[in-house]
């Protein structure tokens, strides 16, 4: 007897709970599905719908570059590479070529996070797929750029107050330790 | 048909033909016509509606690119696959390897020749129409096998004889479901069994008595175990045996199997509503014969694709069985129960010789109720997990 | 013998077929092979054959910095990015002698419980779609998505995030992140709730896992299994409690322990059923964070040349695989001289051999989906 009950339960409990999925399925016809269909039925490109932090392709906005050579050190799977060179008659000092690797590059957001003026930095870009290896070695600079020197007070100069502020702003973003009076076991490297 | 046929003899139409020939010619005519004007469209359509009622069922979108709404999604698939290179494994056996498919595809086509689209539209009304039915959908079980053994992979080799076994062993409660209503209707005709029914749910022999509804859910889940469907899809199951029989086919073989796999969907949903919703019978609302006809066939289409949407449905939601699972289902729970239903309408037509066309009503009221409690059940889904709701079907 | 196996196989001369499951395959989640030797659908063994995936990331620690290495990390588990950054960080710090700030302490629980659910979501989804069921997997990365869109939000990256750094965390949570949480979480236990209805209940998917490939309490401490799987066969441990961390010990949660409701105690129901669990009391976790979430910098004063005293320290966290243990070796300069990463996937595949002897080739797929093994987890 108690067989029999097994017996009728097992195919009660099997038609009751294919009910119950196929209830919970069929209220999915009546949602809105959730795909976004990019790259050409939505209403604004994705790149803005894009949060600031978001850590896309690395641009380098060479005009507050310092020239420190402090992203070049950090990286961890040393994907930019940076030459400086000096003119000797004006003893000025320029860049020769600032290269990153994108498809070495692993996105950590280490170099963007250590740049004093904020200018090398993660852009919303991602779409960044090309024919050929060669082109992804991005080359920021096309002809000699001189340093930036941050002037102390604040920059004057109209051209590039806007580039600061753009490179603080991102830089504002990453978590500051508190500064204690004394600095417990800190040097700066 | 063959009596159009020989009117139009008559008529003198072919002179100096033998007759062979002009009906050898007639069949040839009508199984070209059937084969690309309806079902090559409707296997390909079936498979674009399957993977957008998937998609919806899983929060988004099918394909709705290639064409409007992406209904043109098959013929981009089919023009793909017939570009494809044509590989077949070395240590293959070549000609049981190429002739698989064909057999598959044979044994499903053959169906078409009695599904009654409507009152005069069937290509031969056999006396013994729902019989061949079953004889004829037991070829796959040769071309499955066949696949499974001649790619020489071991993967495909469990995935034909895990088939061969489910087809064969489903084969008895489908047959025994069909026999009860054999016994209700008192012929074996397709058109017979159809002009036994009446227009009205509650003539349906779905409603007929508790038996018959038992033993519809019973050839339904028979039918959906024979035509490889989920929860039964054990031979071509994905996420284990890679593609089961199909493992080793590319191009427009592999299509083939995909192709009779959809059209079955149909072939399962046409044997169910001529056998258990009334078939092509509609109200008498006009006397014009052309509007009856058509009438007649857009509702004998609809009713069988609403089963080839349930059969997408039921995909979409169940997880799959195990081989020997499937084994104790069938021969443990499926097969008693129809010879259960099987006694009980026969004890129930030496009760009531003419039928109850009381119970019948209350059975009718009964599937109301039941479809009430779903949409209850449905409604009560939606307001618990309170999504965006977008009613169109289009996106 | 009275097995009807081997009487046949005295009576007619059958032979074991061997199958590679091979790298390429639909569900061993990850490039894992193995080599399955069958009698028909009856398994005598499967040896596990690991090693497609290893990307050297313990030997990339003896050549970059410290705090260079951390998003290396992040790829030893990529399903579960945080937890192994917070170990490799709470390594470092406690050899260094750093004391985390009391938010970024949250904000790692916080950001590590959100990880929780997503890795647990994978882990569900492909458990039901290996089992044959798409629907669930699909929602179930819906629901990821949304995680991952939070995640984008807080630290910029959705699936390799970088974001706990030596001293705490390396962006800061807005409060409009933080409403954003609250509103998932809001969202996301009816939508458990509809996920169980849709799936866990469901006779035919209870019949396919109970009473399968049951793991006793015995052969669980023997070959070593930590994490959801431990718990699912009926032992209560979790790191967080027995050997806690970070602020768990202020934070009230229970831990779900496989009871055998389904089926045996320590089958694949269990495993399935604590994961399914283990997300909703991350949701409670995360409530009570988010509510305590205190004021104050995010990240602690650290050098940039970070370089530890030299010493040693093995740290275990738990990770949604189990327990993910780091010994880190220091020898005073700045890259560290040894890192080994202990993880909980790597002992379960030593487990399979021995558990799939008599099962099904469907049961070996639905052994490998409970154990909730990762391929990149196994070979590192």
């Amino acid at each position: 007897m108690s067989t029999l009950v097994e017996y009728v339960g097992n195919v009660v409990e099997t038609v009751t709970t294919i009910f119950e999925g196929m209830a919970i399925t069929f209220s999915h016809f009546v949602r809105r599905p959730m795909t976004i269909q990019y790259p050409d039925r939505i209403e604004k490109p994705v790149q803005e719908m894009l949060p600031l932090r978001y850590r896309g392709i690395l641009e380098v906005d060479l005009d507050i570059c310092t020239g420190c050579l402090a992203c070049e050190r950090v990286c961890p799977i040393t994907c930019i590479t940076i030459g400086i060179e000096m003119n000797k008659e004006t003893k000025q000092r320029s860049f020769s070529h600032f290269d990153i690797d994108i498809c070495k590059c692993m996105y950590c957001g280490l170099c963007a996070e250590i740049c004093p003026t904020g200018s090398i930095r993660h852009s919303q870009e991602f779409e960044g797929a090309c024919y050929n290896p060669a082109s992804l070695v991005r080359h920021f600079v096309t002809e000699p750029v001189p340093l930036y020197k941050p002037k102390k007070g604040g920059e004057t100069d109209p051209k590039l107050v806007t580039k600061v502020d753009i490179g603080q702003k991102y830089l504002d973003e990453f978590a500051t330790p508190e500064e204690k009076a004394g600095g417990a076991g800190a040097e700066e490297g | 048909m063959q009596a159009f046929v020989d009117q139009l003899i008559q008529e003198g139409y072919f002179q100096g033909l033998p007759k062979e020939i002009i009906y050898l010619g007639a069949m040839l005519l009508a199984a070209l016509v059937v084969l690309s004007f309806f079902v090559a469209p409707l296997a390909g359509i079936t498979s674009w509606l399957e993977r957008r009622v998937w998609a919806r069922m899983q929060s988004r979108v099918g394909p709705n690119r290639v064409g409007p709404q992406g209904i043109l999604q098959w013929l981009a698939d089919g023009i793909k696959n017939l570009l494809k290179e044509d590989i077949i494994p070395s240590a293959a056996d070549k000609w049981l390897f190429v002739l698989a498919p064909y057999i598959v595809f044979v044994g499903f086509l053959a169906t078409f020749v009695v599904i009654p689209f409507g009152g005069q539209l069937i290509v031969a009304d056999l006396n013994i129409g729902i019989f061949y039915l079953l004889a004829v959908t037991s070829l796959v079980v040769v071309g499955i096998l066949m696949a499974g053994w001649a790619s020489n992979n071991k993967w495909s080799l469990l995935g034909g004889m895990r088939s061969a076994a489910q087809i064969v062993s489903y084969e008895i409660p489908a047959g025994l479901s069909v026999l009860t209503i054999i016994f209700v209707a008192g012929t074996m005709s397709m058109q017979g069994i159809i002009k036994a029914q009446g227009w009205a749910p509650w003539d349906w022999f779905l409603f007929y008595n508790p038996f018959t509804f038992v033993a519809f859910f019973l050839y339904f889940t028979a039918a959906l175990a024979e035509g490889n469907r989920t929860p039964f899809d054990i031979p071509e199951a994905e996420s284990e045996l890679v593609a089961g029989y199909v493992t080793e086919y590319s191009g427009m073989r592999f299509l083939f199997f995909f192709f009779a796999e959809w059209g079955n969907l149909y072939v399962i949903g046409a044997i169910a509503t001529t056998l258990f919703l009334g078939g092509w019978q509609v109200p008498p609302v006009t006397d014009n014969p052309v509007l009856i006809g058509v009438l007649q066939f857009m509702v004998f289409f609809l009713k069988a694709y609403f089963w080839v949407f349930v059969a997408m449905w039921v995909r979409g939601t169940l997880p799959r069985v195990r081989v020997d699972q499937l084994m104790s289902a069938c021969w443990k729970y499926l097969v008693p129960l129809s010879f259960v239903s099987l006694l009980g309408t026969a004890a129930w037509m030496v009760l009531y010789p003419k039928g109850n066309r009381l119970a019948s009503f209350g059975m009718f009221l009964m599937g109301v109720a039941i479809l009430l409690l779903f949409f209850k059940r449905v409604n009560y889904q939606i307001r618990h997990s309170r999504p965006e709701i977008y009613w169109k079907p289009y996106i | 013998m009275s097995d009807p196996v081997h009487a046949k196989s005295e009576a007619f001369h059958t032979e074991d077929m061997t199958i590679s499951m091979g790298p390429q395959h639909p569900s061993t989640h990850g490039v894992l092979r193995f080599i399955v030797k069958t009698d028909g659908e009856v398994m005598r063994e499967a040896i596990p054959d690991v090693g497609y995936l290893h990307r050297s990331i313990e030997k990339i620690g003896e050549k970059v910095t410290w705090h260079g290495y951390v998003p290396y990390t992040d790829r030893a588990d990529y399903l579960a990015a945080m937890f192994t950054n917070q170990a490799f960080c709470m390594a470092a710090e406690k050899l260094a002698g750093v004391e985390v700030t009391r938010r970024g302490e949250f904000c790692r629980v916080i950001a590590c419980e959100l990880n929780r659910i997503a890795s647990h979501l994978i882990a569900v989804g492909s458990f039901g779609q290996d089992i044959g069921a798409v629907t669930p997997f699909i929602h179930a990365l819906r629901e990821r998505e949304t995680i991952n869109n939070l995640m984008e939000e807080i630290c910029g990256a959705r699936l390799t995030y970088n974001y706990i750094r030596i001293g705490g965390v390396g962006y800061d949570i807005t409060p409009e992140t933080c409403g954003r949480i609250s509103e998932f979480l809001d969202h996301f236990e009816l939508i458990v709730d509809e996920y169980n209805r849709l799936l866990s209940y469901n006779k035919i998917f209870i019949e396919r896992l109970a009473n399968i490939a049951v793991i006793t309490r015995e052969d669980a401490f023997q070959y070593n299994i930590v994490g959801p799987n431990l718990r699912a066969s009926g032992v209560k441990w979790d790191i967080r409690r027995d050997i806690p961390y970070s602020v768990y010990p202020e934070l009230e949660f229970d831990i779900p322990v496989g009871t055998g409701e389904k089926g045996t105690l320590g089958d694949c129901y269990d495993r399935y059923i604590v994961r399914i669990r283990e997300m909703q009391e991350s949701c409670r976790i995360l409530h009570q964070c988010l509510k305590m979430l205190p004021k104050g910098p995010a990240i602690a004063k650290v050098a940039r040349k970070f370089k530890p005293p030299a010493g040693e320290i093995y740290v275990r966290v738990e990770a949604p695989r189990g327990d993910m243990g780091f010994y880190v070796v220091s020898d005073g300069s700045e890259y560290a001289y040894r890192v080994r990463i202990r993880t909980g996937s790597f002992t379960a595949m030593s487990l399979i051999d021995k558990i799939s002897r008599g099962l099904m080739v469907a049961d070996l797929i639905a052994l490998i989906a409970s154990l909730d093994v990762d391929a990149p987890e196994i070979d590192r």
